[in-house]
């Protein structure tokens, strides 16, 4: 197939249009068909294709095979995630993403971060998904699994969504240096030097966790404050609600005796 | 690679992951898988924002991206709560079945009638017997069932 036939903004349209087909041929519609599920899939990898071959730039997407494997991995479980029937089954679609993105994490130079998604996310978070599925998923396929709310225009609203994105990622382009580009580099990097170039890339590789942490509680101390208060107050308002949420709460013995039961009398030596 | 084509896979890759969660977020009906999606859309934004962190060379994407750790771990277990009390109160993990609290103007989400499932049959993964069926033992369900 010649697609140098198709401009790339045509191209851009069509990869548009069949990935709305596509999402909307793979989402719950209500009835089950193999042949529709299997075209689904195949219009989308067609719609990948053609973003892949949209952007003029975007053609380099083959240099890295790890790159490219990682990020097909990472599309394609995400697309399983959000199409699959079964709750559980998009549960563990998702740890499959979250290992593609941590694949993802690790290309771009950013090792802390994905071990990390593995770690809090598909240890943690996706834990606690599964734990409530356990808890709240009644048995067999649940009639509003097997269905969604208006997936045709979910659908056209994702893709054209996708389309505008790719569009003004495909216009990036490193201008010439000038001098206020330059000094925004230098501020930006740690070295006044570096160029925003290759050799300021370079300089998050080397002694990576270590700066990384020193930036993390360092500059930005304050944040992680209130990020750990955040986390507590989360903690002690999962916990409150799950407690006073139950539909028979009646059982008070966890309620607070009355005040004057708890008050020390007076005058009496320790 | 080089810094403009590395950023703009790894930038293309987190919108399709977003726009991913965009549609399930909007379409489909159960809390948790709604839930998942949004993680789906914050892991788009984590590898667009480490993708420009790389591309400057800067700390502040992958700071960020901590932080949305973070905020994502709270957010999962608040939201997770509300969806086992909404489970609670109605017996389904349905969004539809909270549509009481729409607006007036707004129609009603009835469901249309569903195909039998019959179609999907269960199967169970099998093992071929091998060796000999061992000789039962009348009493032995008998001395061990207080184990």
């Amino acid at each position: 197939m010649n697609l140098a036939l198709f401009s790339p903004g045509l191209l851009l349209a069509i990869a548009v249009t069949l990935t709305a087909l596509s999402l909307w041929l793979l989402l719950p519609r209500g009835s089950e068909s193999r042949p529709v599920w299997w075209l689904g899939w195949l219009l989308g990898a067609v719609a990948l294709a053609g973003f892949v071959c949209a952007g003029k730039r975007l053609g380099g997407i083959g240099e890295e095979a790890v790159f490219l494997t990682v990020s097909l991995v990472t599309i394609v479980s995400g697309t399983a995630t959000i199409v699959s029937r079964s709750p559980v089954y998009s549960a563990i679609w998702f740890a499959l993403t979250l290992a593609g993105v941590a694949g993802v994490l690790l290309v771009l130079g950013a090792q802390f971060l994905g071990v990390a998604t593995i770690v809090v996310y598909a240890g943690a978070i996706l834990v606690m998904f599964l734990f409530v599925l356990m808890l709240a998923q009644p048995s067999g396929l649940a009639s509003y699994d097997r269905v969604s709310s208006e997936p045709l225009l979910s659908a056209v609203a994702g893709a054209v969504l996708l389309g505008l994105l790719t569009l003004s990622i495909g216009r990036l382009s490193v201008g010439p240096a000038t001098p206020e580009a330059l000094a925004l580099a230098s501020v930006a990097s740690d070295s006044p030097t570096a160029p925003a170039g290759a050799a300021a890339i370079d300089s998050l590789e080397e002694n990576h966790v270590a700066r990384l942490g020193g930036e993390l509680f360092g500059r930005h101390l304050l944040a992680v404050e209130a990020a750990g208060v955040l986390l507590l107050v989360a903690l002690i308002g999962s916990i409150a609600i799950v407690s006073r949420g139950e539909p028979d709460a009646t059982d008070n013995r966890l309620a607070l005796p009355p005040a004057t039961a708890t008050k020390q009398p007076q005058g009496v030596p320790r | 690679m080089t810094p403009l084509p590395l950023l703009q896979n790894a930038l293309t890759v987190g919108a399709i992951l977003f726009a991913l969660g965009l549609v399930g977020i909007l379409t489909r009906r159960n809390l948790i898988v709604m839930f998942l999606s949004a993680e789906l859309m914050l892991q788009g934004i984590s590898v667009s924002l480490v993708a420009w962190s790389r591309f400057h060379g800067d700390w502040g994407g992958q700071i960020l991206v901590i932080f949305v750790l973070t905020v994502a771990a709270c957010e999962a277990a608040l939201a997770l709560v509300f969806v086992l009390q909404a489970f609670a109160r109605t017996g389904r993990l349905d969004a539809a079945a909270w549509q009481s609290l729409r607006e007036s103007s707004l129609s009603r989400v009835v469901d249309q009638e569903l195909p039998s499932i019959d179609t999907l049959p269960q199967v169970w993964p099998t093992l071929s017997p091998a060796g000999v069926l061992p000789q039962a033992d009348e009493n032995e369900p008998l001395q061990r069932e207080h184990v």
